[in-house]
Parts: C-alpha cells; structure tokens; sequence
C-alpha cells in the first residue's frame, strides 16, 4: 500500500493514503499559466526598455521583474511535489483524517456523524487529468475539509462510503 | 375547560388546510416607520408652502387654502396607499402549526412559503416592540439550524397567543407529543426563577467597557484640538461623534435592562430589554459551545460576559448581537448557577475549583495543561495561561491574561478538530489545536501546545466526542428523559 510522507503531527498509529500523484501536475500547469499571466505584464518595461521606447527605464529594474517572477515559479516547481505527498487522509471506524501543508502543517479529523453534505467538484483541468476534489462540511464553518487531487473513481468510492457512514452514525447538531 | 378563557384552552396543532392569520394591526406596528417618515416629509413641505405662500403673495386665503387642499389630498392619498398595502399584507401572511412543521405564507407580489421542521427549531424568542407592547402584541421568531439563514418570524401575534405557541412549537420539538388521550394538547411550562441583574450593575457594566475607553479617547483629542487652534468649530463638528457615543451607551443599557433567567422544563429563559422587551427560550442541548470572558476593566468588580454560540443564531447580526449573550455582566457566583443550567453534568467531582482555574488561571492547578516554556518565544506574558482541560462531558480552553477567556464545549456537540502547526512552531516543538463548533461568538481554540500534548489532545477529542455522540443520539430530549416531569407540568398549567 502507497504511504503519504509523514510529519512531525501525525496522530500515531495512522496510516495516511496520498493523493493521486498527476495533482502534481495540475498545479504544475496552474502555476505555469499563473506565471506566464504575471510575467506578460512583467515584460512590458523590459520590452519597452529593449526597443528604445523607453529608454529612461533603469535597465536593472526592467530585468529584475521578470527575473523574479521566475525565481519564485522555480521554487514553486520544487515545492509542489513535496506539497502533493504531504496531502494525505485516512478512514477511520468514526472520522475521516485529513493532512496537509509542509511549512504550515495541519491535521483535521471529521467524524463521519458531523458531515451536513459532501461536495465532488471537476474543473477542466480537473477533468482533463481524471481527478476530483472532495469537500465535506459539517454545521461548523471552521471545518475547512478539502481533499484535492483524488482519483475520479476513488471521489466517487468515498463519496459513497462518507455518505453511507455518515447515515449510520448521524447524530443531531 | 371549554369555558375558561382564551388563553386557557390548550393548544391543538392545525390540520392541513387550518390556517391563521397574524393581528390586523401588524403590519402598522412594523411599518410605522414609513407611515411617521413620509408624513413628516410631506407635511413639512406643504406647511412650509402655507407659510411662505402666505408670507410673501400677502393675498391670504386662495393660495393658503389651496395648499391646505393638497395637504389633506395628499394625506387622504398616503393614508390610502397605506392601508391599502397594510391591508394586502395583513391578508396575504397566514401560518399553520402542524404536528411536524410551522408554515408561514407571505408576501403580495413575491410570495414566500416558508416551512420548518419543529424538531430542527433551535431556539425561540417572543420580542415585544415598544409599539408593540402598546398593542399588547409579540412577535414569535424562531431559528431553524439552517446554516445562518434568516430566522422565521410571525409578527404580530396577541402576547399570550404568542406565548401559547411557543410552548406548543417547544414541547413538539422536545418530542412531548406522546399523551394518548390528547394527542394535540399541550399545557404551557412553568418558569422557575433563577437570577436578575440590577440596573446598577447593568449601568456598571456599561460604565466600565471598551466604550467608555472610546469615549475618554474622543473627548480627549477633541479637547486637545479645541483648545491647540483656539476654534470651536471642532467642538461642533464632534457633536455627531458624542451622539454615537451616546448611542452605544443608551444601546447598552435598554437593551440588556431588567436583565433575568429563568429555567423552565422546555429550556433557558432570558428575559432583557427596557423599551423592547425580549424572551429568548434555548432548549436544553440547544447550546453548542459557552465562552467566558472578563476584561481588564471589569477585573476588580469581578464581573465575567457570558457568550453562547446557538446554531441558527449565527449570522443573525439583526439584533445587535445581544442574542448570543447569556449573561451580560455577572459574578463568579452567577457565572458558576449559569454554567449549572448549561451543563448540569460538569464531568468532574469539583466543579466550582475547577471552573475558577479556568477562569483565573495561571498555572497548572486543577489538571490545565498550559504551554510548555518554548511558548515564551510567541505569548510572552500569556504562556501560563493559555491552557486546556478535559472533564468528563466538556474541554475547558483558557487563553489570554489581559483579556481574560474561557471557552467549554461539550464533547457530544464537537463538530471536527484541527491541529496546525507554522514553521516557527515547529522549530519550537508547538502545535495548536483547534476545535471547530457552529457558527457563533466562540471559535475554540488551544495555542501553542506542546506537540505531545496537543497530539494527545487530538486524538482523546477525536475519541471521547465519538463516544458522546453515541449517548447523545437524541434530538428530542424530554421524549426519552424524566418522564416524572410530566404530570407536575400538566397540573401547573390547568
């Protein structure tokens, strides 16, 4: 069985499943596009600059920009795996464990009793890679329960599975 | 029974096609507002006309008359339009109280049909206007757990019709229908006297509040203002910030004045309000967590806030917030008989000590667990003071040595944990933990734990609110309890 990468709040004794491996991906391409947007913009000076129009504009600053922005999609790039393979839940008898995050960390245990509806969104990308997203709500606005980068079929398989733990342990408000 | 008078026939819950309408004089006690602003506009204008047609043609009685013509024109007209649309309003609100539901139909144009399930009603308050109170009307307004939605309202009704229905709405909901030989009747609760507040002290707690800081801060920059450039201009342009001041004090006192509770079989009862006057029923188990809260003003008189968070009170921000309060400013005495209506079971054999550790802090007395020292580094001055406790039936969270706060959440109303964890606290060996509740005043939260500790916290929450959902399946909590209370009730209310 795959193991999510582990972390310092991991509750003991859990074993956490990781997401599929091509959210990587999403994000890769989300980020990328993201980039592309920023550094467009970014590039006018430096063209301006380039082309005479401007010639006024302090060359280091028309270089700097753009510079920047592809430093920090770099760093994205590196960080994204990591983040993906910190994303990990595990089902419990009673709840559902959720974790995230590398540099903020969080764990979050729903039971399955608490959960009002379950939502499974696809959007294009989504789509395109055959992965959903799972969010659960309970009465509670601070439950922030979302799981990205599932398989489509796995989405599907807990969203039943949450659906039908949770009529059998329901309990009030 | 048959003869005895309206307000002691007992109730009988309507069949499909019984409906009711609200008094026919609701809609002017709503809309009265309106009625008073456009008189006012129209009247002024018109008598200014009558003088100044006067003043300046000299020619007195043509023009004067005319315009006293359109005057009672146009007040015939708006008094029409009115009570046409008053009329129309009236006609068209009727509500039905059905064995599982309470519908109310409204609306002329855009028509609204609103249904609710009686066993989701949350919470139940009978508000009295002041111009209501004049009619002897109420309005019945009652919150369903929608997520923060509006709350349904029936305004006006007559006060004890009002009252009737209350107890209906309560004891269905408390699953009470279950008298075989009257299956529809249901006999009003008694009340029982629990605790008032003096004027003084609610003035008190007005006096010495974040308001009064505001006020000194205002009063002081303005003077200094007045006094450096010598105009007194600035005097005058600070007279609408003086009136807002004004405001939130006269705000502060009418609305929490003659403030009491009152414990009756179908849940709290607050009573407040000096010109609109207000009862606010929370059925037991309606409470899904309390937070106490003192601050450094209110330190040596010992008063402590007591906040609940209700789920359907939520987003409700319509009446100024007041309706989360469970107790404005009280004793240690007082907040200990609240904190015995909200949770008769405390879970541990010393209640009293223990709550005042909670609430007093600092330290590790009476089993908190604070911050482990590393903390220093994030809550300097707070560290031995942010705190928790776990009793039998509720986590205790204390945080803050400033403001002072106490947040108890029953373990059967959790709704899910988190544990977050920055990259300073985790150089730092912290985490926090936070405990997620309905929406409402009080966020539970634990800072800076140590990382076992909060682990370990994670974990024996995740099981022990498990294990209380199991005992507390119940939504209807007087279908299973005490049924001794029964008879006691039904002869109180004949």
């Amino acid at each position: 069985m795959p193991k999510s990468q582990s972390h310092s709040i991991d509750p003991e004794g859990v074993v956490f499943l990781p997401v599929s491996g091509k959210l990587v991906i999403a994000r890769f391409i989300t980020a990328v596009i993201g980039a592309l947007l920023v550094l467009a913009i970014t590039a006018v000076p430096l063209i301006l600059h380039r082309s005479g129009v401007w010639a006024g504009y302090p060359a280091w600053l028309a270089w700097l920009a753009p510079i920047i922005v592809v430093v920090i999609l770099l760093w994205e790039m590196i960080l994204i795996p990591r983040q993906v393979r910190a994303i990990g839940y595990a089902e419990r008898d009673d709840d559902l464990l959720i974790r995230g995050g590398i540099m903020f960390r969080r764990v979050m245990v729903v039971p399955y009793g608490r959960m009002q509806y379950v939502d499974v969104t696809m959007g294009p990308l989504e789509r395109m890679l055959g992965l959903s997203t799972i969010h659960l709500h309970t009465a509670s606005p601070g439950t922030n329960a979302l799981l990205n980068g599932l398989p489509a079929a796995e989405a599907g398989r807990l969203r039943e599975q949450l659906s039908a733990r949770g009529e059998a342990k329901l309990a009030g408000l | 029974m048959s003869e005895q008078f309206f307000q002691e026939q007992p109730f009988r819950t309507d069949a499909p096609e019984q409906w009711h309408r609200v008094h026919p004089v609701s809609p002017l006690v709503r809309g009265w507002v309106a009625v008073v602003a456009v008189m006012f506009v129209f009247g002024r204008n018109s008598l200014d006309s009558i003088f100044s047609g006067d003043g300046i043609e000299g020619a007195l009685p043509t023009p004067g008359g005319m315009a006293f013509l359109i005057m009672v024109l146009v007040v015939a007209a708006s008094a029409v339009i009115f009570g046409l649309a008053f009329f129309l309003s009236w006609r068209f609100t009727r509500y039905q109280v059905t064995d599982d539901h309470v519908h109310i139909n409204s609306g002329v144009v855009f028509r609204q049909q609103r249904r609710a399930r009686i066993d989701r009603v949350q919470a139940i308050d009978v508000v009295q206007p002041l111009l209501a109170r004049a009619f002897g009307l109420a309005e019945l307004k009652f919150d369903v757990a929608d997520g923060g939605k509006s709350a349904m309202r029936l305004s006006f009704l007559k006060l004890a019709e009002a009252k009737r229905l209350r107890a209906a709405i309560l004891a269905r909901a408390a699953g009470l229908s279950v008298d075989p030989l009257a299956p529809t009747e249901v006999a009003e609760a008694p009340e029982s006297h629990v605790l008032a507040l003096k004027p003084a002290r609610i003035i008190g707690a007005a006096v010495f509040s974040g308001t009064t800081v505001t006020a000194l801060l205002v009063v002081g920059a303005v003077v200094v203002a007045t006094v450096w450039s010598g105009e007194l201009g600035i005097l005058v342009a600070a007279v609408p910030l003086f009136i807002g001041l004004a405001a939130s004090y006269w705000k502060a006192i009418t609305g929490d004045f003659n403030f009491r509770i009152a414990l009756s079989p179908d849940g709290i009862r607050l009573h407040y309000g000096l010109l609109e006057t207000r009862a606010q029923t929370i059925p037991p188990g309606r409470i899904q967590a309390v937070g106490i809260s003192q601050g450094p003003m209110w330190r040596p008189f010992g008063w402590y806030k007591v906040h609940v968070n209700v789920a359907g009170y939520g987003a409700d921000s319509s009446d100024h917030g007041s309706r989360t309060v469970m107790l404005p400013a009280g004793t240690l005495a007082e907040v200990m008989a609240v904190l015995g209506l909200v949770f008769p079971d405390p879970g541990v054999e010393n209640p009293f000590e223990v709550f005042t550790a909670g609430l007093k802090g600092p330290g590790n007395r009476e089993g908190f667990v604070h911050s482990p020292p590393s903390a220093r580094w994030l809550d300097p001055f707070a560290w031995r003071y942010n705190a928790f406790r776990a009793t039998q039936t509720a986590l205790l969270c204390r945080h803050g040595r400033i403001v002072r706060r106490l947040q108890v959440v029953p373990h059967e109303r959790t709704q899910s944990l988190g544990l977050h964890q920055g990259p300073l606290m985790a150089v730092l060996g912290l985490a926090s933990f936070e405990l997620h509740s309905t929406v409402g005043p009080i966020r539970p939260l634990v800072r800076h734990m140590s990382v076992a500790n909060s682990l370990a916290l994670f974990n024996e929450q995740a099981a022990r609110a498990a294990t209380a959902r199991r005992i507390h399946r119940d939504e209807k909590w007087l279908a299973s309890a005490a049924p001794q209370e029964l008879p006691e009730e039904t002869e109180n209310g004949d």
